[in-house]
């Protein structure tokens, strides 16, 4: 009995002795923390909380915001006749632009990852859209499509008899399509690139000996290996256009008609055009709902084709 | 001993009340004048900010300046959040959203009887609210049609008259077709000018939008048909501001554009061909036209009012509007001020004054109401579709109706 006491004294001296200097340790890791606790709280967590309880008022910028309830949400999915095309817009743009942008990355990372000579000089080129201010990126390219521009120029040299795009129902989106990948593939590219490069050369040898042709190779060697860099880039790229803003605003405000109106422009139009706070806010939220769904279904789905090599 | 001890005291206690008094009358007062503008503008107002210090030494006003969308996104921000400044620059068009941040100007003009009678009446109207005036104008100016001489001349065409209908304008037009050139360039606002210019309405008695109404239907066709059916104007991208339209008559693309003398000399600058400007197109009744312009108010959540005030009344005054008509940059809403432009600015401009003072006085009220923004943002959006023929005039306005509240 007294050999049990002795032991649990000692213990309970140890855990002192060593509860101090940890109770100290988390101390001074709070202090290192705090600059960025107090950033993550003041431009993080205070506007999400904000924009919460905005979404429950009819704040319109001026004035004092009135509590109205569900008032907002039952706007946007019973009487705005603009909701369901803009999600069915923001869907539309997201499942087109994630696809060809993965295929074309990928493409062009492969490409890249088999050239003898000039691999590190094609990743800058095709990396350098991506740090080219977005804004900038769609001036240019509406520019190049206004009515009776460049595009249309060239069209008519080649006698294409196409509507101009960016006045199109139809070919508006396609427009904004082609410039958001000529300013997002080439971060997927240098990624998948990088992935490509990591994958061990003598699993390849090895295949190759076995007689495993180059479409082998691809399909079940390095595809599987660099699938893990896959998801991140597919996860992250469904986010980003999920919240396509900057080349709407710039070559289309939304329009013709509401054919490239999306979530993120609707936000920004009912917000800070139209002055309804509390409006732009619960839609802001259902745009964060679905970015959410779409990201838990993305790593349900990973279960099914991404491989850890651990 | 006492005696002289009170004496002293009611000597020090005198002065320095008269000294405090004296500071009170002269305490420097720094006043922050919100208005847009770019680079270039800026010596512009930073010269009629150094006015209010000429004349009242101890005001000093300073310019923040920011580019003409950002302004419309900043104001309300800054608003709400108590950093506006004393003075505030406001856009006619605007004034019913944003009335409720500025003084009322009606008690202040009592203080010096002042008469807003120097300024064009129609102005006054449009920088006021429920019949308060909010903001007093430094320009104003009504939609016109801006045209080329030189193609005019070349097909045979004898120039606008002042009251010229909708049917010369349409002829002008599809004349003025050819070569692959356009006789006119339309954009999102000609549909809300010209067919008040027709002679029709977009509001219902109760100041609520009715776009559907049959008079503004059709005369909104009656543009509409211009580049659908026609094809005498490109037809606009939603995306792309007034660019378009001024850019296409400066190459001498287009022969015609509607635009407001506030872009005349700009466009007259950057054209080289000899412009002409007449008024917008009646219908079959006399012609009516909408002017805009802008002003500067006072914050009604200033410290400073009255000196806000003072400063106004310089900023507005006679020689800032010499100094802005001189220069080009406004037809002063200030009518004495408005020889100025005439006869230094757009005197290389075939019939401004003339197509001005016309305009003027066929003046028709300029009806808006607090979501004329949305309005005019849903006509750039929808526009297109009309004009490139996905839908027809009535379908895009019953389209626009069905999303304004």
């Amino acid at each position: 009995m007294a050999v049990v006491e002795r032991i649990a004294a000692t213990r309970a001296v140890t855990r002192k002795r060593k509860s101090r200097p940890e109770r100290g340790e988390g101390r001074t890791a709070f202090f290192f923390l705090l600059p960025s606790l107090i950033g993550v709280t003041l431009f993080l967590v205070v506007p999400i909380i904000a924009s919460v309880v905005l979404s429950f008022t009819n704040w319109k910028l001026l004035g004092q915001p009135q509590f109205v309830g569900f008032a907002n949400y039952i706007r946007l999915f019973t009487a705005d006749p603009q909701f369901w095309p803009v999600v069915r817009n923001t869907l539309f743009f997201t499942f087109e632009y994630l696809v060809l942008n993965i295929i074309i990355s990928l493409g062009l990372a492969v490409w890249i990852s088999s050239l003898k000579m000039g691999q590190r000089w094609f990743r800058v080129i095709f990396f350098l859209p991506t740090f080219t201010p977005g804004i900038a990126v769609a001036i240019v390219w509406m520019l190049i499509f206004a009515p009776g521009g460049f595009f249309d120029f060239v069209m008519g040299a080649l006698s294409i008899h196409l509507p101009n795009l960016l006045t199109d129902q139809k070919l508006a989106m396609q427009a904004v399509i082609i410039v958001s990948l000529w300013a997002g593939v080439g971060y997927n590219t240098v990624l998948f690139n990088a992935a490509l490069d990591m994958v061990p050369a003598n699993y390849l040898e090895a295949a190759r000996i076995d007689g495993a042709s180059a479409w082998d190779r691809f399909w079940k060697i390095r595809l599987p290996l660099i699938s893990p860099t896959l998801f991140f880039g597919t996860v992250m790229t469904a986010i980003t256009s999920l919240q396509v803003f900057d080349q709407i605003y710039v070559m289309t405000r939304g329009g013709p008609g509401s054919a490239t109106a999306t979530l993120g422009y609707s936000i920004f139009q009912k917000g800070f055009q139209n002055f309804q706070m509390g409006y732009a806010s619960s839609i802001a939220w259902v745009m964060f709902a679905m970015i959410m769904a779409l990201t838990a279904f993305q790593f349900w789905l990973q279960r099914k084709w991404v491989h850890y090599d651990n | 001993m006492k005696l002289s001890l009170i004496l002293a005291t009611a000597a020090l206690v005198g002065t320095s009340a008269f000294a405090m008094q004296v500071q009170a009358q002269d305490a420097p007062v720094n006043l922050t004048w919100q208005m847009w503008g770019d680079q270039t503008d800026q010596a512009l107002w930073q010269s009629l900010a150094d006015l209010v210090t000429e004349q009242y030494p101890n005001i000093k006003v300073t310019p923040q300046i920011s580019g003409w969308t950002d302004y419309w996104t900043r104001l309300p921000v800054l608003a709400s959040s108590g950093e506006i400044g004393d003075i505030v620059a406001m856009q006619s068009m605007r004034m019913p959203s944003f009335y409720s941040i500025l003084e009322p100007l009606d008690a202040h003009f009592a203080t010096d009887s002042f008469d807003v009678k120097v300024f064009e009446p129609s102005i006054v109207s449009g920088l006021s609210h429920d019949g308060a005036v909010y903001g007093l104008p430094y320009d104003v100016g009504p939609w016109l049609v801006f045209y080329n001489r030189d193609m005019f001349k070349a097909a045979g065409l004898a120039e606008p008259a002042m009251d010229w209908t909708f049917d010369d304008f349409k002829a002008a037009a599809d004349k003025l077709t050819a070569g692959g050139n356009f006789g006119y360039a339309t954009q999102a606002f000609d549909y809300i000018a010209g067919p008040v210019a027709l002679g029709a309405e977009y509001f219902n008695d109760a100041n609520q939008f009715d776009l559907t109404n049959a008079g503004y239907a059709a005369a909104v066709g009656k543009y509409v048909d211009l580049t659908a059916v026609d094809k005498a104007s490109p037809v606009f991208a939603s995306g792309a501001s007034a660019v378009q339209a001024s850019g296409r008559f400066a190459s001498g693309n287009a022969a015609m554009y509607i635009d407001g003398p506030w872009s005349m000399i700009s466009a007259a600058k950057g054209a080289n061909f000899e412009m002409g400007i007449a008024p917008l197109p009646r219908g079959d009744g006399p012609s009516r036209f909408i002017t805009a312009g802008s002003g500067f108010g006072i914050a009604a959540a200033g410290q400073h009012k009255e000196e806000a005030y003072k400063a106004l009344q310089v900023l507005t005054g006679p020689k800032a509007a010499e100094i802005l008509a001189s220069a080009g940059r406004a037809l002063p809403g200030r009518l004495a001020e408005q020889h100025f432009w005439y006869d230094v600015a757009a005197k290389d401009v075939k019939g401004t004054r003339e197509t001005l003072e016309y305009s003027f006085e066929h003046a028709t009220p300029f009806r808006l109401n607090e979501t004329w923004n949305e309005f005019e943002n849903l006509m750039t959006q929808y526009m297109p579709l009309a004009l490139n023929g996905d839908n027809t005039t009535e379908g895009v306005l019953a389209d626009i109706q069905s999303q304004l509240p």
